[in-house]
């Protein structure tokens, strides 16, 4: 039978001695205790999470009198030199959920590249107001193929009729690709049917 | 009060009948409305006798549970014949399609990489969907634009959004769609709905639905891997948010995975919540309150999670439960408890507090009557053919993948929620009302044009 010693519980690094070295380096580094906020920008796909598991549950149980806070906090990690992309992705989505017209400078920054355009739209897309629907329709003019079918997907998820005529202008445009031009044409259909 | 997803459907213009078997099926349903249409069909317009009258159909997924369908489809001879299958993944389509090809003797059958040019095939009369949750919404919507009927797996969509568009879409193309929920297509389940509904347990005072265990363990962290030969990871991942290929992060490990689905709270939520929902007449409508805790990994590639525990409260005040069975792996079953003792009815067992609720629960000449289905696909086949919705309709399974959703957004805050049925909204809850719907990843949304596919027939 085996002893009691051998069933308890393993360290990440027992578990998964490479992978830790990740997103769990911290763990070697200080002895005190690490700022899971600030973590949140270096999360790695396949690293520990769990500092974005707690920062996630905290969010969740804020209550929305507070998400200013949390949208700070948010927003200082996102601007941290370095930020990764599996960080700015958990990031984004956690603004999608609390983010406020304050969120959308930063977003709109994140708009302006093909690269980071679709995370930082995760979070524009959810957040209400009319200064999130305008650095929509601003990407709309930055973006191309692809990237511009995805803004024209939010755009008409959020049903803003301000796009009208922008989407109305790109359907028409034979210089746009097949999908930016059909894609304008459903999200105008839907606008006329809200 | 309106629904915020419901929009504003077009009219369709009605348009003459023609004889032939494929221009029936695109064109009769546009007629209901303004012509009595019969209910039973002359089989020798299709699906029966003639080769050229079966019902034709495309596989979109060939999968775990494609591949189970094929099965079923394969043993339809004399109904349908199965003209194309689509995966991302170059093996499993090319072995299904072998297979098709050795089974019928021939070689029609075509493999497809890219779902949209086989929903554009003319020839095609229906699909079945068995991909992953997160693709579900966008492949069906484009398969009815495309004057396909659809059977889709469960759970119908990931988010209450993409449920709504999809049941707009099948309304507004007047198009069959069938749920997956095949238990509705069980004598048993029928018998249980028909009595209970009659007041055969007195009155009802709450459901409890069981469901197996979640997850499997794959440790705290995964390591990202190259992508193997033959697989469109891109179009794997589709709407979904971009991440590395990992071995446990694709084929059917995807559903423990919240950024593809909702773990068992909608993959087997989806069959005992169903029921659940059937038996309290529940299927336009919903619950009112709903609350809920799980057990979530802290750290892994899994993020959904592996013990539910959720409330959801009626608005006439009966409970349904759901929660984790931890001591039968696999297996889930529905629960009925009333003023005369309780029933318990899963698809493999059936019991009772007292064998005569049993036997009484089975004798025929019930009060209250519910339509029936001796089998779900002869039920959609039928449905194609008479134009009528099918026992698991598209509306249905919105709502009871509602429910699913419910659950997962009530784990996921671990607070009690307030939710209008009525308006598909949460009341009094800004970030529950935000988890409704998910941003897609570019080029795809509920507004994607995907017209740009060639045209293969």
């Amino acid at each position: 039978m085996a002893s009691p010693k051998s069933k308890s519980p393993q360290s990440i690094q027992q578990l998964d001695p490479e992978r830790s070295v990740r997103g769990a380096s911290y763990l070697n580094k200080t002895a005190e205790t690490p700022d899971p906020w600030a973590l949140c920008a270096t999360l790695e796909y396949g690293g520990d999470r769990s500092f974005a598991f707690a920062v996630e549950k905290l969010i969740v149980q804020t209550p929305q009198s507070e998400w200013g806070k949390i949208e700070e906090r948010l927003l200082a990690t996102l601007a941290l030199p370095g930020c990764t992309e599996a960080g700015r992705a958990f990031l984004c989505k956690m603004l999608g959920w609390v983010g406020s017209a304050r969120s959308v400078p930063a977003l709109a920054g994140l708009m302006r590249e093909a690269t980071t355009a679709n995370v930082a739209r995760t979070a524009l897309e959810l957040i209400p107001g009319p200064e999130a629907s305008a650095a929509l329709r601003e990407a709309l003019a930055s973006l191309r193929g692809n990237d511009r079918a995805g803004v024209i997907g939010s755009i008409a998820a959020r049903r803003d009729a301000e796009a009208g005529p922008a989407l109305a202008a790109l359907k028409g445009n034979a210089a746009e690709p097949a999908i930016v031009r059909g894609t304008a044409a459903r999200a105008l259909e839907r606008l006329a049917s809200s | 009060m309106k629904s915020q997803f419901a929009g504003t459907e077009t009219t369709m213009s009605s348009q003459p009948l023609s004889l032939t078997r494929r221009k029936f099926i695109q064109r009769s349903s546009l007629a209901t409305a303004a012509f009595a249409v019969p209910n039973v069909l002359p089989s020798r317009l299709f699906g029966q006798g003639a080769p050229s009258n079966r019902i034709t159909m495309g596989l979109i997924g060939a999968g775990n549970i494609g591949t189970a369908h094929l099965d079923t489809l394969l043993g339809y001879t004399d109904v349908v014949r199965v003209l194309a299958v689509c995966d991302v993944d170059r093996e499993r389509r090319e072995t299904a399609v072998e297979r098709i090809n050795r089974e019928y003797g021939s070689s029609d059958c075509r493999a497809y990489a890219d779902f949209r040019e086989l929903n554009r095939r003319s020839d095609i009369d229906a699909v079945l969907i068995g991909t992953p949750d997160h693709w579900h919404a966008l492949i069906a919507i484009d398969a009815i634009r495309n004057g396909k009927d659809v059977y889709i797996e469960k759970p119908l969509t990931l988010t209450i959004a993409e449920g709504r568009a999809l049941v707009n879409a099948a309304r507004k193309y007047n198009r069959v769609v069938q749920h997956g929920t095949w238990q509705r297509s069980m004598k048993r389940f029928h018998d249980l709905v028909e009595f209970v509904r009659s007041g055969g347990l007195g009155k009802l005072q709450y459901v409890e639905c069981l469901i197996g265990p979640n997850n499997r363990h794959v440790g705290a962290t995964w390591q990202p891997e190259p992508v193997p030969e033959g697989l469109d990871w891109d179009m794997w991942l589709g709407p979904s948010p971009w991440r590395p290929y990992t071995f446990n992060g694709c084929h059917y490990n995807f559903r423990f995975i919240a950024d593809n689905a909702s773990g068992q709270m909608t993959n087997l939520g989806a069959h005992c919540l169903d029921i659940g929902q059937w038996v309290l007449d529940m299927d336009n409508s919903g619950p009112v309150e709903i609350e809920g805790n799980g057990d979530f990994a802290t750290s892994g590639l899994f993020t959904t999670p592996s013990r539910i525990d959720v409330t959801f409260r009626y608005a006439s005040g009966v409970p349904m439960y759901c929660r984790t069975n931890l001591t039968v792996s696999g297996n889930n079953t529905s629960r009925f408890f009333g003023e005369r003792g309780w029933l318990d009815i899963g698809y493999s067992k059936m019991s009772a507090s007292d064998p005569a609720l049993l036997r009484e629960m089975q004798a025929p000449d019930k009060r209250v009557k519910v339509p029936s289905s001796k089998n779900h696909y002869d039920n959609f086949f039928t449905a194609m053919r008479t134009r009528e919705r099918p026992i698991a309709d598209v509306e249905t399974a919105h709502r009871t993948t509602t429910v699913c959703n419910l659950g997962q957004i009530a784990m996921a805050l671990g607070r009690k929620l307030r939710w209008d049925p009525a308006a598909e909204e949460f009341v009094g809850d800004e970030m529950a009302n935000r988890m409704r719907s998910r941003p897609m990843r570019a080029p795809w949304s509920l507004v994607s044009d995907l017209a740009e596919s060639r045209p293969t027939t």
